[in-house]
C-alpha cells in the first residue's frame, strides 16, 4: 500500500466507521463500542506506520494527495503529512481509542450518537492538520464545531446548554472573520497569477503589503486566539470543560485547543511574515500574561475541571511564545508542548473523570488523602501531575524546558542592542512554571493527600481498563520525556522552514 | 422565427401547458376524483428534463423578438426552479393533492418560466402575475384554519400593492426611455433624470416586496405560517428564488448607480440582521422558516452588487442550496395536526423519536446557517466573493457579520431536537411514504451538491 493511500484512509477510516455505525442496533451498545474502538485502533495502527516512514531531512510536504474539488475556483482536495502536523495526527489517532475507552462506562445514554460524534470529530480534526488548501483547512475547522457542540450539549452537565452555545458562538464568531479574510485572499490570489488557487503553498509566496497583512492576520488570530485560547478571549473554555462529558474534554483539551496552535504555526505567521514580526511583542506579551494569568486562576479554583482547564490555559502560553521566537528551539519545543499538552492534560481530565463517575463531585473540599483509599489512582495521577509541572524525564519538561530556551535564545541579543522586554517576558515565563508546580502539588495535596475522606464510602480503586488506560498514556508520556530525539528529527526540517519564511522577512526589511 | 424554434425555445413552458391540460382533462372525463400526482410529477419532470437538455445542447432562440428569447442562463434558471418543484409535489401528495392544487402549482411554474424569459417589463409583469396569482389561492386552499384566509388575504393585499408599484415602476421606464423592453430598463438604470431613478427604485422596490426584502418583508411570516407546508415550501423557495434570479435577467450586464448601490447594500444588510433577529424569537417553525427566508433573500439580493458575470452563478446556486436545504426540513417535519407539528416545542426531544428526522433536519439547519461541510456554505462563500470580487470589502465583511447572527436560531432548532427533553404529551408522528421519499431524493440531491459543489457549479 503507498503511503498517500494509507494517508487518505487513515482520514476517511472514521467516516466509513460512522457509516457502518449507522446499520447497528441502538440497543447493542457492546457492539457500537467495539466497532468503535476497531476503527480507531487500526487508525491508530495506520498513524504509527505512516510516522514510521515519514522521512526526517526531507523539505516540503510527504505522501501528498491533489485532487480537484471545485475547479473553476481553485479548491482542491490536497492533503499531505509534514513536520509540522506530524506529531499532531499521531497524538489525535492516539487519543482516539483513549477516548473510546475511556467512555465505556461514563457514557450510557445515546451511545450509537455518542460514538458516531467520535468518529465525526476525529474526521474533522484530522482533516483540519492534513489539509494543505485553504478552502479544505476552513471546511474541516468550522465542521469540527458541529460534533463538539453536541457532544457537550448532549451527555454534558447542568450547565451543558449554556456552556455549548457559548462554544459555538464564540469559535463561530473568530471563524467568520478568518473566512472573510478567506474571501479576500481567494480573490486577491485569483488576480495575482490567473489561476486560481487555495493552495497554501501558493498562498506563502503571496507577498502582500504590510498593511493588508496586518488586517488578515489580525482576522486569522483572531479565530486562532480563541480556539487556543489566549487571554482575554479564554472565557468559553472552562465552561465548556467543566460541563463537557469527560471524553469531551479529553478531545478538547488534547487536540481541539491545539487547532489554534496550529493554525498561527502552518497559516497565521508564515502567511503574513511582516505583521507577524511587527505582532511579535504583542503575542509574546499575551502568551506570557495567558501563562501567568491561567496558573493563577487555576491557583484558586475548587473545581478540579476547572483548575485543569486553566492549566490549559497556561500551558499553551507556553506553546504561543514557542512560536514567536522564530528560533528552532522554540518552534520545535513548541510543537512537542502541543503533544506534551494533549497527553498529560487529556490524562488528567480522564482521571478527574473517574473519580467523579465514582464520587460525583468535581469540588477539591469534598476530597482529601485518595492515597490511602485509591493507590494505583493516585499514583498515576502523581505522574500526571509531574508531568504538568514539567518534572524533567517527562514529557512537559522536553517541551517547556525547550521553548523557554528558545525564548532566552531570541531575547539575549535584543537584550545586548538595548531591547529589554523579550528577556523580561522569557523570564516571567519561567515564573509560570513555579506557579505551575504551586497549583499542581496544591491540586495534588488535596485530593490525595491529608486526612482520608471522600464524599461516599466503598470506593474501589482503577479497574484494569482503566489502568490499561493510564498506562498507556503515562509511557508516552516518559517516551517523550526520556527519547526526543525522534520526534525533534522528524519535526526539524518543517520548523527550520517555518524559521526561514519568517525571518526572509525581516531580511527583506532590513534590506529596505 | 421558424416554428421549430416557436416550438423548441419554449419547450419546457409548452410541456407544462400540456400537463395542466391533461391534468384538466382528465378530472372532466373521470367521474370520481383522481390523482394528479404522477401526472404533475411526469409533467415537471420533463419540463425540467427539456430545460436541462436545451441547456446543455447550448440552445439560444428569441421566438418572439423583444418579447420572449432564451439562453444559457434561462434555460438553467428554469431547469433549477422546475426541479426544485419535484419535492414540493412530493410533500402537496402526503397531505393533499386535488387536480385544483396541482394545476394552480403547474400555473404558477409556467409564470416563472415567462419571468425568466421576458424581453420586455410586460412580459416580465405578465409573468410574475401569473407567478403569484395562483398562489393566492393555494394559500386557501390548504384551509387548515381560520388564519389561512386571513394570511392569504394578507399576501393578497401586499401582493396587490406590489403590483401596482411595479406597473408604476414599468409605466415610468416607458415615460423616462420611450420603450418597454429591457434594455430601455437598463437605460433608466444608467440614467440620472428623476424620472429614470424613480422607474428604477419602484421596479425594484416591487421585487424586494416579492422576495421579502426588509422593509416590505411583513407578508412573510403571516402567509407562510397560513398556508400548508407544501406551499410555504414553494413560496420560500421556488417564488423567491424565480423573483430574484428575474431580476438578475433584468439587471443583465448593467451595474447600479452609486444612489441605488446605496439601497442595495442598506436594505438587504436590513434584512438580514432583523431577519436573524426576529426568527431568534419565534416559536412556530414556518413563521422561523419565514424570518429566515427575509434574512436569506438579503443574502441573495447582495449577489446584485457583484459584476455581471458572477451575479447569474451565485444566485442560481444559492437558489439550489437554500431551496433544497428547506425542502429537506420541511420534508422530515413529524406529522400531526397542523398546528401542533408547527410548533417549534414539538420538536423538543425528537432524535429519540425519530432519529433519523432529527438528523435530516439538523443537516437542514446547518446548512442554512452557512456551517461546512453543508452545500449553504459553498453558495454563502460564492455570494460573498462576489461581493468581495467588486470590491466591496467592508460591505461583505458587515454582511458576513450579520450571517453570523443567524448561527444562533438554527442551533436553537437542534438543540431543541438533540438536548431538550420531549414534551409531556407527543402528538407527533414521524413522517412517512411521500413526506419520506421526498426527504430522501432532497438529502441524496444535498450530499451531491455538498460533496461535489464544483459538479454542479459546472453545470451552470
Amino acid at each position: 500500500m503507498s503511503e498517500a493511500l494509507a494517508l487518505n484512509l487513515l482520514l476517511f477510516l472514521p467516516v466509513i466507521g460512522g457509516i457502518l455505525l449507522l446499520a447497528l442496533p441502538e440497543r447493542r451498545a457492546d457492539l457500537v463500542r467495539g466497532l468503535a474502538m476497531v476503527v480507531l485502533l487500526a487508525q491508530l495502527a495506520l498513524a504509527a506506520w505512516l510516522y514510521l516512514r515519514f522521512q526526517a531531512g526531507v523539505p516540503g510536504l510527504q505522501f501528498e494527495t491533489r485532487l480537484p474539488w471545485i475547479p473553476a475556483w481553485g479548491v482542491h482536495y490536497h492533503i499531505a503529512l509534514d513536520g509540522l502536523n506530524l506529531l499532531l495526527v499521531l497524538l489525535t489517532a492516539f487519543l482516539g481509542p483513549i477516548v473510546v475507552a475511556g467512555a465505556f462506562t461514563s457514557i450510557t445514554r445515546d451511545v450509537k450518537l455518542f460514538h458516531g460524534m467520535v468518529m465525526f470529530i476525529q474526521f474533522t480534526m484530522l482533516g483540519t492538520f492534513l489539509a494543505q488548501d485553504l478552502f479544505l483547512f476552513y471546511v474541516f475547522w468550522e465542521a469540527m464545531l458541529i460534533p463538539m457542540f453536541l457532544m457537550i450539549g448532549i451527555w454534558g452537565g447542568e450547565r451543558r446548554i449554556y456552556a455549548t452555545l457559548k462554544f459555538f458562538l464564540y469559535t463561530a464568531f473568530g471563524s467568520i472573520l478568518m473566512l472573510a479574510a478567506i474571501i479576500y485572499l481567494a480573490h486577491t490570489v485569483l488576480s495575482a497569477d490567473g489561476t486560481p488557487s487555495f493552495a497554501f503553498a501558493d498562498l506563502y509566496e503571496l507577498g502582500l503589503g504590510v498593511q493588508v497583512q496586518t488586517v488578515l492576520l489580525a482576522a486569522f488570530a483572531l479565530s486562532f486566539a480563541i480556539k487556543v485560547p489566549m487571554v482575554p478571549l479564554h472565557t468559553w473554555l472552562p465552561d465548556a470543560h467543566v460541563e463537557a462529558p469527560t471524553a469531551g474534554s479529553v478531545i478538547l483539551a488534547g487536540v481541539l485547543l491545539k487547532m489554534g496552535t496550529y493554525g498561527f504555526l502552518k497559516l497565521g505567521f508564515p502567511l503574513f511574515p511582516d505583521a507577524a514580526l511587527l505582532a511579535t511583542p504583542l503575542i509574546m506579551t499575551l502568551a506570557v500574561i495567558s501563562i501567568i494569568y491561567g496558573a493563577g486562576l487555576a491557583l484558586v479554583q475548587d473545581d478540579i475541571k476547572k483548575i485543569i482547564a486553566y492549566s490549559s490555559v497556561s500551558h499553551l502560553g507556553y506553546v504561543m511564545l514557542g512560536l514567536v521566537t522564530y528560533n528552532l528551539l522554540g518552534v520545535q519545543g513548541a510543537i512537542i508542548q502541543m503533544v506534551s499538552h494533549g497527553l498529560v492534560a487529556g490524562g488528567l481530565f480522564l482521571m478527574v473523570g473517574m473519580i467523579y463517575e465514582r464520587c460525583h463531585s468535581r469540588d477539591l473540599a469534598d476530597y482529601g488523602g485518595l492515597a490511602k483509599l485509591l493507590p494505583a489512582y493516585s499514583v498515576f495521577f502523581m505522574i500526571l501531575t509531574l508531568a504538568a509541572i514539567g518534572l524533567p524525564t517527562t514529557s512537559g519538561f522536553t517541551g517547556e524546558f525547550l521553548v523557554l530556551l528558545g525564548a532566552f535564545h531570541a531575547a539575549w541579543p535584543q537584550f545586548e542592542q538595548g531591547v529589554n522586554h523579550p528577556l523580561v517576558l522569557a523570564s516571567l515565563a519561567v515564573l509560570g512554571i513555579v506557579l505551575g508546580a504551586l497549583y499542581m502539588l496544591r491540586l495534588a495535596r488535596r485530593l490525595l493527600f491529608g486526612e482520608a475522606r471522600a464524599p461516599v464510602a466503598g470506593l474501589r480503586d482503577l479497574s484494569l481498563r482503566e489502568m490499561g488506560i493510564l498506562g498507556v498514556l503515562v509511557l508516552a508520556v516518559f517516551y517523550i520525556g526520556l527519547f526526543p530525539n525522534d520526534f525533534l528529527q522528524k519535526t526539524e526540517q518543517a520548523a527550520m522552514e517555518y524559521q526561514e519564511r519568517i525571518l526572509a522577512a525581516r531580511d527583506g526589511e532590513i534590506e529596505r | 422565427m421558424t416554428p421549430e424554434g416557436l416550438f423548441v425555445a419554449a419547450l419546457p413552458e409548452h410541456l407544462l401547458l400540456v400537463g395542466i391540460l391533461a391534468i384538466l382533462v382528465i378530472d372532466l372525463v373521470s367521474d370520481r376524483p383522481r390523482d394528479p400526482f404522477l401526472p404533475a410529477l411526469v409533467t415537471v419532470l420533463a419540463a425540467a428534463g427539456a430545460a436541462f437538455w436545451l441547456h446543455r445542447i447550448g440552445y439560444a432562440g428569441a421566438p418572439f423578438p423583444g418579447q420572449f428569447s432564451v439562453g444559457s442562463d434561462a434555460l438553467a434558471a428554469k431547469a433549477v426552479l422546475f426541479v426544485l418543484t419535484v419535492p414540493v409535489l412530493f410533500l402537496a401528495r402526503s397531505e393533499r393533492l386535488d387536480s385544483r392544487v396541482a394545476m394552480l402549482l403547474l400555473a404558477s411554474l409556467y409564470g416563472a418560466g415567462l419571468m425568466l424569459s421576458a424581453d420586455s417589463l410586460l412580459m416580465l409583469f405578465f409573468g410574475l402575475e401569473l407567478l403569484s396569482l395562483p398562489l393566492y389561492a393555494l394559500v386557501v386552499l390548504a384551509f387548515r384554519r381560520p388564519e389561512s384566509a386571513e394570511a392569504a388575504m394578507k399576501y393578497l393585499v401586499l401582493g396587490g400593492v406590489g403590483t401596482a408599484v411595479l406597473l408604476m415602476g414599468i409605466s415610468l421606464t416607458l415615460g423616462s426611455t420611450g420603450g418597454l423592453s429591457v434594455e430601455d430598463f437598463r437605460a433608466a438604470l444608467a440614467g440620472d433624470d428623476v424620472l429614470a431613478r424613480g422607474a428604477v427604485v419602484l421596479v425594484v422596490a416591487a421585487f424586494m416586496l416579492k422576495a421579502a426584502v426588509v422593509p416590505f418583508h411583513a407578508w412573510a411570516p403571516d402567509a407562510y405560517e397560513g398556508a400548508s407546508v407544501p406551499v410555504t415550501a414553494y413560496m420560500a423557495t421556488i417564488v423567491k428564488g424565480a423573483v430574484i434570479l428575474a431580476l438578475v435577467r433584468l439587471f443583465g450586464d448593467a451595474g447600479a448607480g452609486p444612489e441605488l448601490l446605496a439601497v442595495l447594500v442598506a436594505l438587504p444588510l436590513l434584512s438580514m440582521v432583523w431577519g436573524n433577529l426576529a426568527a431568534m424569537r419565534q416559536q412556530g417553525f414556518r413563521r422561523l422558516i419565514a424570518y429566515s427566508s427575509i434574512a436569506h433573500a438579503g443574502y441573495l439580493f447582495f449577489a446584485l452588487l457583484g459584476a455581471p458575470e458572477g451575479r447569474f452563478e451565485a444566485v442560481t446556486f444559492y437558489v439550489i442550496v437554500y431551496g433544497l436545504t428547506n425542502m429537506l426540513a420541511f420534508a422530515c417535519l413529524p406529522k400531526g395536526e397542523d398546528w401542533l407539528r408547527d410548533r417549534l416545542d414539538s420538536l423538543k426531544g425528537l432524535y429519540h423519536r425519530d432519529p433519523r428526522a432529527a438528523i435530516l433536519i439538523a443537516v437542514a439547519m446547518l446548512s442554512l446557517a452557512g456551517i461546512p461541510p453543508f452545500p449553504g456554505f459553498v453558495a454563502k462563500f460564492l455570494i460573498f466573493r462576489t461581493v468581495m470580487e467588486a470590491g466591496l470589502v467592508t460591505v461583505a465583511v458587515v454582511g458576513l457579520v450579520a450571517s453570523y447572527l443567524g448561527i444562533y436560531l438554527y442551533l436553537r432548532v437542534i438543540q431543541y431536537m438533540f438536548m431538550s427533553p420531549a414534551p409531556a404529551q407527543i402528538r407527533t408522528q414521524p413522517a412517512t411514504g411521500f413526506a419520506a421519499t421526498a426527504a430522501l431524493l432532497t438529502l441524496a440531491a444535498v450530499l451531491l451538491v455538498g460533496v461535489f459543489p464544483g459538479v454542479v457549479l459546472g453545470w451552470l
